[in-house]
């Protein structure tokens, strides 16, 4: 097992439906559950699998995901051998013309298989087993399923890769999925069926309500045990303070925050501030967001840096949650 | 090794026993503080916030936790090619193995790892006490008094200064005469344990201070004492702010309770002055649908279904659904069974408290709930029953 798998984490997915949230930055470098980013869940199940080499393929914006991973030291990737690599690709279409600037490094490695991940998918997911089904059955491909739909995390062979990016223009495959989704290929690919919980987030409706699932215990446990820890930048923040006047039930909430008001069915991330007489319910509050005094927010998503004055109110529905982009203001308004 | 303006190095052998079981298999340094941190945290954190960055730590008892919380230094940002921290374990010399005997010979047997960084100035700190500081003002005041030593020193209550050891000055804080826990004592300043000296002198007077049979090799009673006999220019440095030795239970409880009064000022919030500590690395913690969490620290990994109010929670804690926890600390990862209540305690990390454990204080005491102290607690409600 040791040594044998590469990790390849595409990150050039587009923002499409992830609209403000991905605005300034990689959709992998989205926050999520409170602390954590959603290239963090594919990244430590990698580690946790035992594989030590792990390239990444961003796209521009990549500031914030490269601030993120920094030199891989939280997931333990900062090696002399083997380890962490970033690698830019040029805006060109096409998951293996984006490998193709960088042959060296799979010319270079030493393992044997590769598996190759999109960046927002979510869950807790021990590669190991998979790895087992692809030897023993003699798989060209393997394909991780989750009730029946892919998960779009791909296991091959590091020679069968290198040669799909070789013969892209013959073949016309632009991808493994296009390989995986053509029904005339010889290749033999097989399915492996991951029974935990996962989620591929592809838009802000995804994003939100794969969120306020984590609220629900049992998927909550799925995701996040101790056997294979989730890592992510590690931040020095105080624990939380809850004040005197704080009324806080059905949430999640990360470290550094001080709580003054009323917080349901949310999550919090870290270094927010709640004050006195506000209610956020049903609602996103990321790192560093600043609620005042008698606000009322509900099925909002409030970015990073967000300043909520006194008094305001703002409110989106289950559906279609409010997304309050990263370093706004927002006043109290009448009928905001 | 390139010079050093100035080394620190924290005494952090101490064993802490009037923390009874807390330091029954760590030292006092060690000891957990404030939901996230050990006491050792503040000294290693200062000295960083105060741009020292070469720190020796010497460890005598029990020191694998400490030994290995430490690490090479990284949560402090003090894994550096050129000084950082370096854990100083005692050695043996020959044929004879060289147990620190004291603060000072502690110190004397790591000379040698001072000098290497050929430093001006040597801070000496202790582990044993929860405060923040910024050890380069106290470095240009040294300066700027052109003292050979100079003291922090803290004014405390006049019905306790017989409980420290006393600085008596003049007006300008020119130290006269040091007093071990006078039982009238003249001054109310409070030596904090933090002493920068002249490297040249303290190289000397520690030289001394080991060829002389007659000492009990401690600074306060040996060193200090010897240096004001031979007219050397000591100066106290007031410090005002939050500083609490931690050497008891009931202490240890207090510190953490005035996390929660905000009218302390140790804030651990402050963006300018954090305090590092290695992180846990935990999810966030769940409040749950039952929960009741007021005015209260709490640290992430925790699952909270139960009420807390008052209360310091560290990482990886579960309280269950309808137990009441009051004005408690709760170490890393214990967890409390439902039905319970518990109040003015400290439990233990990793302690299992069964379901319905009914734990009232009413006395000025602070509790530490242990095994031990929940295996006679059972016992006796059982006798209680039977009676």
């Amino acid at each position: 097992m040791k040594k044998s798998m590469l990790g390849v984490i595409d990150a050039t997915m587009l923002p499409g439906e992830m609209g403000e949230l991905a605005a300034h930055r990689s959709p992998a470098a989205i926050p999520f559950a409170g602390r954590y980013r959603l290239i963090d869940f594919v990244l430590s199940n990698m580690v946790n699998s035992d594989i030590q080499s792990v390239a990444i393929f961003p796209r521009s914006p990549y500031r914030s995901l490269m601030d993120h991973l920094g030199s891989g030291k939280d997931w333990d990737l900062n090696r002399k051998r083997d380890g962490l690599f970033f690698f830019p690709a040029p805006a060109k279409e096409g998951q293996f013309s984006r490998l193709a600037e960088h042959l060296d490094y799979f010319n270079r490695s030493d393992q044997k298989y590769v598996l190759l991940s999109n960046c927002t998918t979510i869950a807790n997911m021990d590669f190991a087993p998979a790895l087992d089904r692809f030897i023993n059955e003699k798989c060209d491909i393997l394909e991780i399923v989750h009730k029946g739909e892919s998960a779009h995390i791909y296991l091959l062979s590091l020679g069968l890769l290198l040669d799909l990016i070789k013969n892209r223009n013959e073949t016309g495959y632009q991808s493994v999925q296009n390989v995986v989704e053509d029904s005339s290929s010889s290749l033999t690919k097989c399915q492996y069926e991951f029974e935990g919980f996962l989620k591929r987030i592809k838009s802000v409706g995804d994003y939100y309500q794969t969120s306020m699932q984590l609220l629900e215990k049992d998927k909550w446990s799925e995701l996040f045990n101790e056997f294979q820890p989730i890592y992510t930048k590690v931040k020095d923040e105080p624990p939380t303070n809850y004040l005197a006047g704080s009324y806080v039930t059905n949430a999640m909430i990360a470290n550094g925050c001080i709580i003054e008001g009323e917080v349901n069915h949310s999550i919090v991330f870290r270094a927010v501030t709640v004050g006195k007489n506000s209610t956020v319910k049903n609602s996103i509050v990321m790192q560093k967001s600043k609620i005042g005094q008698n606000c009322i927010l509900e099925h909002v998503i409030l970015d990073k840096d967000v300043s909520i004055e006194d008094g305001a109110v703002l409110r989106g529905t289950p559906d279609n949650p409010l997304v309050i982009k990263k370093g706004s203001v927002e006043r109290a308004v009448a009928n905001s | 090794m390139a010079k050093q303006k100035c080394v620190a190095m924290l005494l952090a052998g101490g064993k802490g026993s009037r923390l009874k079981e807390l330091t029954e298999s760590l030292a006092k340094p060690a000891v957990p503080f404030g939901g996230k941190y050990r006491i050792i945290d503040f000294p290693l954190s200062n000295c960083v916030n105060s741009g020292i960055h070469t720190v020796g730590v010497l460890t005598q008892y029990q020191p694998l936790v400490l030994n290995s919380y430490i690490g090479i230094g990284s949560a402090w940002d003090l894994d550096r090619k050129n000084g950082g921290v370096t854990v100083l374990p005692p050695y043996s010399e020959s044929s004879e193995v060289k147990w620190y005997s004291g603060t000072a010979s502690a110190i004397y047997q790591n000379l040698n790892y001072i000098k290497q960084y050929d430093p001006e100035y040597v801070l000496i700190l202790s582990g044993d006490h929860i405060y923040k500081m910024n050890y380069d003002t106290m470095l240009d005041y040294h300066v700027e008094k052109q003292a050979d030593v100079t003291i922090s020193v803290i004014e405390v209550p006049w019905d306790e200064a017989s409980r420290f050891g006393i600085m008596n000055t003049d007006d300008e804080y020119n130290v006269t005469r040091f007093d071990e826990k006078p039982e009238k004592p003249e001054s109310n300043l409070a030596s904090m344990g933090i002493y920068i000296f002249k490297w040249s002198v303290l190289r000397k007077y520690l030289e001394m201070d080991e060829s002389n049979p007659d000492s009990s090799n401690d600074f306060g009673k040996d060193v200090i004492p010897a240096m004001l006999a031979d007219e050397l220019k000591l100066m106290a440095y007031p410090f005002k702010g939050y500083w609490k030795d931690v050497g008891t239970v009931k202490s240890l409880w207090e510190a953490n309770m005035d996390l929660l009064d905000d009218e302390q000022d140790l804030n651990l919030f402050e963006h300018s002055w954090r305090i590092y500590s290695v992180n846990p690395n935990q999810p966030p913690q769940i409040i749950g649908m039952q929960a009741k969490v007021k005015h209260s620290l709490v640290n992430e990994g925790c699952v909270i279904d139960g009420s807390i109010e008052q209360s310091v929670m560290f990482q990886g804690v579960e309280v269950e659904e309808d137990t009441i926890i009051k004005e408690c600390v709760v170490m890393p990862n214990a967890r409390i069974g439902r039905g319970s209540f518990l109040e003015r305690a400290i439990v233990m990390s990793d302690l299992e408290v069964p379901e319905n454990t009914v734990i009232r204080n009413n006395s000025n005491d602070i509790l530490l709930i242990t095994e031990s102290f929940l295996a006679e607690f059972a016992e006796q409600q059982t006798r209680v029953e039977e009676a």
